[in-house]
């Protein structure tokens, strides 16, 4: 039994050596995208916060298939909206990432580059007639061919504004602003007459804004950004003269959605983008805010309000292949959209579902005018997002707005130079 | 028959004493040795999340010394441990001295100065946050008084300044323990001679009482400078996720995790941060040390 050095110098090199093979893991394959042949087997689903307020609807909706498709288990997985794509990048990582996973066209692009995401073109290709077109190329990436995930609901959130703090600035509150324009010039007299105490937004233009104000955010092939065009560096010249003002809140630079709405329930801030799901926590929260809530379109100067689209991808690498492509396909058909649309206000991304009377019919309600405005907007909706906009590049956009509005660097600097940095995280991701 | 006994345990003694140690090293070896040279070797590679990479050499090192954002983190934690560690060297020990003395009530204060310690920092880090907004307690107070605003959130070197205090604040009762233990240990004769000599409190203090915890205030120096240079989590829930206004407030430590992490995370690079932390570290301890044993020869 006894230990010899030789041994021991073994061990230690062995752990010295098993981080080096870590370099070379991988192979980067996608696996075959044949997903045909009997529907069976166990799958996990994992979803994106949804438990919290959807447990019963998941659950029927499983027990439905797996009914539907006997010999079949799902088992659902539901992850906190913090540190979601955290939690998926440590799971690709590790080769443990779900059968079935609930993702957004951003995250959907590092997977499919990397052989995680199977491409729905070759292996379910026969279901594609089934979804609005733009929402069916929602998930293509620039530079790869294929489609790598399924469409699943759509938003367009409205934006909210407190009349009470538009009538005491002299604006009309029966009036909101539209396009930015009427936006800058409505915050600059909200700032004026409050003497900088009432700002008009808690929040620096986020690429959605650049995209919303007509600037070309990247060329056509996807190789490159563009959002330091003119129109770009006048948007944040806007930006810089609202934020000297005091009509974009102080502390808008390091602002996080979640903080912006708090200064907009604290009635700090006059104007916060959200969702027909806020209606309820101002009901809560902010009873006096309710009373003089306002709600209208978003912000846009090219007539396209900014969509955000959810989808379902398929893990390459499923050892059940025709049942997590059978599965994401039952939880994105029409029918199950529907239901999950009657159930949270988001729109179905299937053909045909945004003519159903639900989405067109008023019936007095602020709940079903927020609904029928916003599922209207929708048909001629953008995702201004590009896919290939990862969270590193958000960071260098953000921080080099807070540089122009600072005054550190002009607009067009600023620009230039996330641009640049942009690029230079683009080729670095292949 | 006991000749051999002895062979026998003779034989077993080299053996069992790795047996004892075998858990603990399986521990460390999966869990601190494979992480920390898995750091060293990505840092030479320019692997990301999701693809293995290849050997790089220097490229990453070359490149953090043309990085901004890689000289404002070293900036900033330098700043960080500057600001932080005398107070937490000096302000504790004067903690100390206050509550070591047997008087009624006096636990309750023991107990009071210890509760931020064990306070979770999410937690700690919320409630400065809802002091120091714009709207807060703090700035409500300031205007009561006729005094303005003051932008502890939104400007750059008063955000860095506000997360030093809350450091120093929740780090105040953890410090002030370890004082209490080693002021417990200084001899009360001493005091009682220097007073017989006639020396009055302060004299008391410089003289008898700093000189018996030295070792002591040279251990917090070093603990707290290394856990300052490392400062993580009072920037981000006070900065919030972007590192203050334009990234001005960002740590070393915030730089890894925003570089290395998520989907197009860049593991090489974020190593090749992570090496540098670990060396600065390192020789802060040394300095540390060595700046006691001068003192002492």
């Amino acid at each position: 039994m006894r230990i010899s050095r030789r041994v021991l110098a073994a061990a230690a090199a062995a752990v010295v050596v098993l981080p080096l093979s870590a370099c070379g893991s991988g192979d980067g394959g996608g696996g075959s995208t044949d997903a045909s042949g009997r529907i069976q087997g166990d799958i996990t689903f994992q979803t994106w916060n949804l438990r919290a307020n959807f447990k019963g609807y998941f659950e029927d909706l499983i027990a439905e298939f797996e009914k539907k498709h006997p010999g079949t288990d799902v088992k659902w997985i539901d992850q906190p909206a913090e540190g979601y794509a955290d939690k998926i990048s440590a799971d690709a990582a590790g080769g443990t990432l779900p059968d079935v996973v609930n993702v957004s066209p951003d995250l959907v692009a590092p997977l499919a580059e990397a052989g995680l995401a199977l491409d729905l073109d070759k292996a379910a290709g026969q279901y594609e007639k089934e979804y609005l077109p733009g929402a069916w190329a929602g998930h293509r990436i620039p530079g790869m061919s294929g489609t790598y995930a399924f469409p699943w609901y759509l938003n367009t959130g409205p934006l909210f504004y407190n009349k009470s703090l538009f009538e005491e600035a002299g604006l009309d509150a029966g009036r909101p602003p539209r396009t930015y324009d009427d936006l800058f010039d409505a915050a600059l007299r909200m700032a004026e007459s409050s003497d900088g105490k009432v700002a008009t937004l808690a929040n620096v233009p986020t690429v959605e804004d650049f995209g919303r104000y007509g600037v070309p955010l990247m060329n056509k092939e996807g190789t490159a950004f563009t959002f330091n065009d003119a129109k770009g560096v006048e948007l944040l010249a806007e930006y810089k003269e609202l934020y000297d003002a005091k009509a974009l809140d102080p502390q808008a630079l390091t602002a996080t959605p979640e903080s912006s709405g708090k200064k907009f329930l604290t009635e700090a801030v006059a104007m916060n983008p959200g969702s027909a799901l806020d209606l309820g926590n101002f009901k809560k929260q902010a009873p006096n805010l309710y009373k003089n809530i306002g709600i209208t379109d978003q912000i846009t100067s090219t007539g396209h309000v900014n969509m955000y689209v959810m989808g379902v991808m398929v893990n390459s690498r499923s050892r059940q292949k025709p049942a997590a492509v059978a599965f994401a396909h039952f939880v994105t058909d029409a029918e199950h959209q529907m239901s999950f649309a009657k159930k949270v206000a988001i729109f179905p991304s299937t053909a045909g579902s945004l003519d159903d009377p639900y989405f067109t019919e008023e019936d007095g309600t602020d709940e079903t005018r927020v609904r029928v405005a916003a599922a209207q907007s929708l048909k001629t909706a953008v995702n201004y997002t590009p896919v290939l906009f990862s969270e590193q590049m958000k960071t260098e956009l953000r921080n080099a707005v807070a540089r122009a509005l600072q005054g550190k660097e002009s607009p067009q600097e600023a620009l230039d130079n996330a641009v640049k940095a942009c690029d230079r995280l683009l080729q670095q991701q292949g | 028959m006991a000749g051999s006994t002895v062979t026998r345990v003779r034989r077993q003694l080299p053996t069992s004493p790795w047996l004892f140690a075998a858990p603990g090293l399986v521990i460390a070896g999966a869990f601190v040795l494979y992480p920390f040279v898995s750091t060293v070797v990505n840092a030479f590679t320019d692997r990301r999340t999701l693809v293995p990479g290849d050997f790089v050499g220097l490229a990453n090192f070359r490149e953090l010394l043309h990085d901004d954002m890689f000289w404002i983190g070293l900036r900033n934690s330098t700043l960080y441990v500057l600001g932080v560690v005398p107070a937490l060297v000096i302000l504790p020990l004067l903690l100390a001295l206050l509550v070591q003395k047997n008087i009624p009530g006096v636990t309750f204060f023991r107990s009071a100065f210890y509760t931020p310690v064990v306070a979770s920092i999410v937690v700690v880090g919320l409630i400065w946050v809802w002091l120091l907004d714009e709207r807060g307690l703090v700035n409500s107070l300031l205007e009561t008084v006729g005094a303005g605003r003051v932008g502890f959130l939104s400007d750059q070197w008063l955000l860095l300044l506000s997360a030093m205090t809350v450091t120093v604040w929740k780090g105040l009762g953890y410090y002030m323990i370890i004082y209490l233990a080693a002021l417990a240990n200084v001899p009360r004769e001493l005091h009682e001679a220097a007073a017989v000599d006639g020396a009055g409190p302060v004299r008391r203090f410089l003289s008898v009482t700093v000189p018996a915890v030295r070792s002591t205030m040279v251990l917090v120096a070093a603990l707290s400078s290394v856990a300052a240079f490392k400062v993580f989590s009072e920037v981000y829930l006070l900065a919030g996720p972007s590192g203050g206004p334009a990234g001005e407030d960002t740590t070393l430590v915030m730089l890894v995790q925003r570089t290395g992490t998520g989907l197009s995370g860049r593991v090489g690079y974020a190593s090749a941060i992570s090496v540098v932390v670990f060396v600065v570290t390192v020789a802060l301890m040394l300095l540390v040390l060595r700046a006691d044993r001068r003192e002492d020869s």
